[in-house]
């Protein structure tokens, strides 16, 4: 698929795109337009803030012939803001711990597919690409305090970021930062849960998640799954934990990554999870010999590195296995 | 404990932890295979590998358990502590925080497998000491207050990896072998499992030395 094609075909699958054509110039330029501003309240330090306070107000402030007459003028800045406040709600307080999720980033961002060339080195495009990657994941953890940043974010957002700088339509390209903003959010929006701690033990954490793998697994191939959680112990824990956080974007090379995900976002009957988990069932089956004949060290090193496989044959076997027992199960009661 | 496999004579599992970033997953290359990579990509969950030593005529089998650092994963990976026999306790001698965080990583370590026996205090990045955030002082005082072996080590010029490595196997084997003199039934339980330690965890504390052993 070409890679302009592909843009535009993501952001309708994910929604951001309406399906009438004729509102996609409109819709696109609010959007950016809302990102802008977004990033304009939330990504400013607060001296900065103060700074540009005080610049409106001198417009007005300012005596007219320019001397400056008696104490100079200092900042307002109320107690609470202090950058020594011990306040939560001081605005310090909130930007120090921000600096604290931005070093995390930045770590992270620098050993994001160190392989290619369009993230990492030193070149300008590359560090243009980290900047606006930092951007995005930094405003999504100020707009969603709970969760803030968690690792594996950086690696769901590459794919998006590249395919959508990547467009052959430059204004698209030049507008990747804002765009893949709003698709990184309504991705997410399916799975964000898998990276909230506090509900790791919910029906919609990620052991939960997990625990329908292997349900899935045992309802296409009782042999396989029971060699694997019960002669061999290799829990989906151990392998698939990573499989399913960051929607298989460590597992592959990033051609079959993209191919993949025109599958997750594609699938018309059923949510990006149950594509996901098909995929990662799939992913088990295919390697069925070699897993049924291997030990726990043997089947856990194949599974955490994941051998080169033919995508479209993968994506084949995952089309054609039966539904996740459980989800079926629920949508009979509902 | 429950994952042995193979004719081995012993089998260990251990695991590394520690803050993000401080070089964890590098240790483990250089220890595993001698390599070491620059742009490695950040551990998500737990990562695997097995290396074989042999110590006293015999051969040991560590299977080590390189987790994730983020403090979101600690719910998730601490069920990989289950079993682990050693640990060493990263942190990154150029960076401070990950220095202070130690200590809410040896709370996790007691919290999730009091079997723990053999700990050891890692300053990685040793290779750094131009930017140096951490005394080996500090460093050294740390592991003693707490009861642990210490050591710098450098993945990247591979200062150290192989032996603090090996001083936590072979601490494990002494503590097995010595448990084994002292006990019949430990010695059966020993031969089933092949992954098995000391059940009194403090008794064991009190008569472990330590161990400093610096570069640099």
């Amino acid at each position: 698929m070409g890679d302009g094609l592909r843009a535009t075909a993501w952001k309708l699958l994910l929604g951001y795109l309406p399906p009438s054509r004729d509102l996609w110039e409109k819709e696109l330029i609010e959007n950016r337009l809302k990102y802008a501003k977004l990033k304009e309240e939330l990504l400013v330090s607060p001296s900065q803030l103060t700074r540009k306070k005080v610049g409106a107000l001198s417009y007005c402030d300012h005596p007219a012939d320019g001397v400056v007459a008696g104490p100079l003028k200092r900042h307002e800045i109320s107690e609470e803001d202090h950058p020594l406040s011990l306040g939560k709600a001081s605005v310090w307080h909130q930007y120090f711990q921000h600096t604290e999720t931005a070093e995390q980033i930045d770590r992270d961002l620098q050993r994001t597919h160190p392989d290619l060339k369009f993230f990492s080195g030193d070149s300008s495009f590359s560090r243009k690409h980290r900047e606006s990657m930092r951007s995005i994941l930094l405003l999504f953890a100020k707009l969603n305090p709970v969760i803030r940043y968690v690792q594996g974010m950086n690696e769901v957002l590459a794919p998006i970021y590249y395919v959508f700088s990547t467009d052959t339509n430059e204004q698209n390209a030049a507008n990747a930062e804002a765009d893949s903003f709003s698709c990184f959010v309504r991705l997410l929006s399916d799975s964000v849960d898998h990276f909230c701690e506090q509900l790791d033990n919910s029906a919609v954490g990620i052991l939960s998640t997990l625990s329908r793998l292997s349900e899935l697994l045992k309802a296409n191939d009782e042999e396989l799954w029971r060699h694997l959680e019960f002669t061999t112990k290799v829990k989906p824990q151990y392998y698939a934990f990573r499989w399913i956080t960051l929607l298989l974007t460590q597992e592959f090379n990033f051609q079959c990554i993209m191919r993949i995900w025109d599958s997750l976002l594609s699938s018309p009957y059923e949510t990006l999870q149950d594509m996901l988990l098909k995929i990662c069932c799939a992913m088990l089956l295919c390697l069925k010999s070699r897993l049924l004949s291997g030990d726990f060290v043997a089947n856990l090193k194949l599974l955490q590195n994941y051998p080169d496989i033919n995508i479209e044959h993968l994506l084949q076997v995952a089309r054609d296995l039966s539904s996740d027992p459980s989800t079926y199960r629920l949508s009979l009661t509902l | 404990m429950e994952e042995e496999v193979g004719g081995e004579e012993y089998l260990f599992k251990v695991v590394l932890i520690g803050d993000s970033a401080v070089g964890k997953s590098n240790l483990l290359s250089r220890f595993a295979r001698n390599e070491f990579d620059p742009n490695n990509k950040a551990t998500i969950g737990v990562e695997f590998l097995t290396q074989e030593l042999e110590i006293d005529g015999k051969m040991v089998k560590a299977q080590i358990w390189d987790t994730a650092g983020q403090e979101r994963f600690r719910a998730v990976t601490s069920a990989y502590y289950r079993g682990a026999v050693g640990a060493l306790i990263v942190y990154d001698i150029s960076r401070k925080t990950t220095f202070e965080s130690v200590k809410r990583w040896l709370d996790e370590l007691t919290t999730h497998c009091e079997t723990t026996v053999a700990r050891m205090l890692v300053g990685n990045k040793c290779d750094l000491e131009d930017i140096r955030d951490v005394s080996v002082e500090d460093g050294k005082s740390l592991a003693e207050e707490e009861g642990l072996f210490f050591m710098e080590t450098s993945a990247l010029n591979a200062t150290n990896v192989q032996t603090a490595f090996e001083m936590v196997i072979r601490e494990i084997y002494s503590n097995v072998s010595r448990k084994v003199l002292n006990s019949d039934s430990y010695k059966a339980e020993l031969s089933v499992n092949r992954v098995n330690l000391v059940k009194n965890g403090a008794d064991s504390r009190k008569s472990r030395m330590n161990l400093s052993c610096c570069a640099g």
